[in-house]
């Protein structure tokens, strides 16, 4: 695995953080916006210019979306030992997943799409297609590549692709995650709908006020389960399922069934009753309509929720990454089996009296639920299992 | 692996009602801009709100859902979905120095909105997803369809692609030297030996299934390839024509997505090299180029196998008559992006 987010710059980094507590949500320092000191983020303090210095990754158009997933891509790729051979074969595929792609660029994409004179360097870079078609070319890996968008869920159904590719004989091994940095588009958009903090979220508290924005990058190593003899294993994939909401474009159904269904059809993937979930990483952006429907599709699917928690406290909502972000910390809750406490969090939501976990706590988990849901109605869920 | 039951288009050509695929309409300003029917079945209020890609997308799939009792999954690939609308909330964003903005084109802008509005339309609670790999990413989604056929024997998707013109990405794209300087028409498209080539749009949909009765057409394999090594590409394609054809047979034609650049040419000769003897068809002078355009030769490919005819404007090199029975499509994307699909008669 190989993860960057506001709280590390690697996988250690990253569950220090959470053992700790520290949130990454700060005043924006680096990234050129209005809204810097007015809407907290979760930033990851490098700049554009010293990542390309860190990943020696000069080549023309990189943007910082392409930076941030070779550094997670890079930590997964030694972490899993693949060699430059096994990642050129035709059987080693690449999903990522983006929302912002090279849009983090926003006032140079200004210029080029609506002025006619000379281009910059980032004529290519815009599309979110740029990012894994930047990270194949230097990594050069062979198999199939993709890019999944579904907004906020996107890398969790990067997850689901790369599992089902392996399992429908497509790839031996599949590398899947997503990366999104942060954006004046992402940034405005969010706040044209009314839906940022001001202050740092609240996930699942019943005084919530909106999102934080963040930024980071997740990768995972998938393998089929014959090849894994002697390898390092963290744990194993054993649901997912997607369903739309079906009912707004930017807001989830008051019995939040778009999540309820997802949530249902990744058990029943994973061949396991309600009650074995051990642990649910929450999609809670902290926003007043995702909390309160997910809450309502838990207590629906489980009655009584198992523990849970919304890392978005401590990362942010990482947009397009998030999904692999959350499988990151889901997989390294089930390997050290371990619980991160939720922060920022005082009183439960008065209508569903739903309590995140508080405090760390080693536990033994045996299967781990998590949850994306995004704009569209694009709701999935992932299923980890201890092996 | 795959078969093709329904299939619908909204092109630069009469490929929508009555299709009429003969005479050929022509591009204005390098540009083929899609022919756009009434949208009969799309509420005017809802209509008025979607944007262009959103818009060909939902009225091209209309036809199918309403075919369709039940459909068990959307899959749409798109590189760019609304990018006008995308690009109209960016110039907000500058123009108002990050003012107080609306969020309609924000929430329109995001590609996953052709899938997330027919979704919202039909009431569809299903698998949903985009796939936006650039060049490919009609292709990811076609392999995406494959799989949810295969794992769920019995069941119907909407598989589909759509890209639009916008005057951002055609202008991006003409910076960065993809759209061809002088004026060309489609008509003369392919005797240009200048680089780039001319813009396009459109929005093919296909209703699919793992079930052979009663099907227009059968997806026997796809490949996809990530090279600018043509010596390899070359090797890879072999490999691919070998493992699906054995040497006594060849496919009936091969359709490629040869767009009157230049600097491509090579892979298109190379494809052919492979293929000698098999008929050469052509399709960039009807649709232009964009990032989905193999999900429109996949369309022209189930007419063709249905139809058995072909219309003359699409020859490059008869060498055999019909009858039509297997069809390789090759495309390639900014000489990047290779794909490979073999289409036959169920």
């Amino acid at each position: 695995m190989g993860i960057i987010t506001a709280i590390g710059n690697s996988v250690p980094e990253n569950r220090d953080a959470l053992i700790n507590g520290r949130s990454g949500i700060s005043d924006l320092s680096l990234f050129p916006s209005k809204y810097a000191g007015v809407l907290p983020c979760a930033e990851i303090k490098i700049s554009t210019e010293l990542l390309k210095e860190k990943l020696n990754a000069y080549e023309r158009g990189v943007t910082r979306t392409s930076l941030l997933s070779l550094q997670a891509l890079k930590e997964a790729v030694v972490d899993a030992g693949l060699s430059p051979e096994e990642l050129s074969k035709d059987s080693t595929a690449l999903i990522g997943a983006s929302t912002v792609g090279g849009m983090c660029l926003t006032d140079e994409l200004y210029h080029d799409a609506n002025k006619s004179d000379n281009g910059s360097e980032y004529l290519s870079s815009y599309d979110c297609g740029s990012v894994s078609i930047y990270l194949q070319s230097k990594l050069k890996i062979g198999g199939i590549i993709n890019t999944i968008n579904t907004a906020c869920s996107s890398s969790a159904n990067a997850v689901m692709y790369g599992a089902r590719l392996i399992k429908n004989g497509l790839a031996d091994k599949a590398i899947v995650g997503g990366a999104d940095s942060l954006a004046k588009f992402t940034i405005n958009g969010f706040k044209s709908l009314h839906i940022l903090s001001d202050e740092k979220c609240r996930p699942f508290d019943k005084d919530r006020k909106g999102l934080n924005l963040g930024e980071g990058a997740a990768f995972l190593v998938l393998e089929k389960e014959e090849d894994i003899a002697g390898r390092k294993v963290y744990a194993e994939v054993t649901g997912y399922g997607n369903s739309n909401d079906a009912y707004h474009p930017s807001s989830i159904s008051d019995e939040g069934e778009g999540p309820y269904l997802s949530m249902k059809a990744a058990l029943e993937i994973a061949g396991i009753n309600q009650d074995e979930i051990s642990f649910i990483n929450a999609h809670g952006t902290a926003t007043e309509n995702n909390d309160e429907t997910e809450s309502r599709a838990m207590i629906r699917l489980f009655r009584t929720p198992p523990p849970f928690v919304s890392t978005k406290s401590y990362t942010g909502h990482t947009l397009g990454a998030a999904g692999a972000v959350e499988a990151v910390f889901s997989v390294l809750s089930l390997y050290h089996q371990e619980i991160y406490p939720a922060l920022q969090f005082a009183h439960p939501i008065e209508s569903t009296g739903l309590k995140p976990c508080l405090s760390y706590a080693p536990s033994s988990l045996k299967h781990i639920m998590s949850n994306s849901f995004g704009f569209g109605g694009n709701c999935s869920s992932l299923i980890f299992s201890k092996l | 692996m795959l078969y093709i039951h329904q299939h619908t288009c909204i092109s630069p050509q009469q490929t929508f009602n009555d299709i009429q695929l003969e005479s050929l309409r022509e591009s204005v300003d390098n540009k083929l801009k899609a022919f756009e029917p009434a949208y009969e079945g799309i509420p005017q209020g809802i209509l008025r709100r979607m944007g262009k890609a959103v818009r060909m997308g939902v009225g091209a799939a209309i036809p199918i859902l309403k075919n369709t009792p039940a459909i068990d999954g959307i899959i749409i690939g798109t590189a760019n979905g609304g990018l006008e609308d995308c690009i109209k909330f960016l110039n907000q964003i500058i123009d108002y120095e990050e003012g107080l903005l609306t969020p309609g084109n924000f929430v329109q802008s995001t590609p996953n909105a052709i899938a997330a509005q027919l979704g919202l339309m039909t009431k569809n609670k299903s698998y949903n997803i985009t796939h936006v790999h650039r060049g490919l990413a009609f292709e990811t989604a076609l392999i995406d369809a494959a799989m949810m056929a295969k794992e769920n024997p019995g069941k119907n998707y909407l598989l589909g692609a759509v890209d639009e013109i916008s005057s951002y990405n055609f202008n991006i794209d003409y910076l960065d030297g993809w759209y061809k300087k002088e004026p060309v028409s489609n008509k003369d498209l392919y005797g240009s030996q200048t680089p780039a080539s001319i813009a396009g749009e459109g929005a093919s949909m296909f209703l699919v299934n793992s079930n052979p009765q009663g099907a227009s057409a059968f997806v026997k394999g796809i490949k996809t390839i990530h090279s600018q090594d043509e010596e390899f590409i070359i090797q890879e394609f072999k490999k691919f024509i070998q493992s699906h054809f054995p040497a006594n047979q060849k496919p009936d034609i091969l359709l490629t997505g040869e767009n009157g650049d230049s600097r491509l040419l090579k892979y298109y000769s190379a494809v052919e090299l492979i293929l000698s003897g098999t008929n050469v068809l052509r399709y960039k002078h009807m649709c232009g180029e964009y990032p989905t355009t193999s999900s429109f030769a996949c369309w022209l490919s189930c007419r063709l196998l249905e139809q058995q005819q072909i219309p003359g404007h699409m020859n490059k090199k008869i060498a055999d008559n019909l009858p039509v029975k297997s069809i390789v499509i090759y495309n390639n994307y900014k000489g990047l992006q290779h794909s490979l699909a073999i289409l036959s008669l169920p």
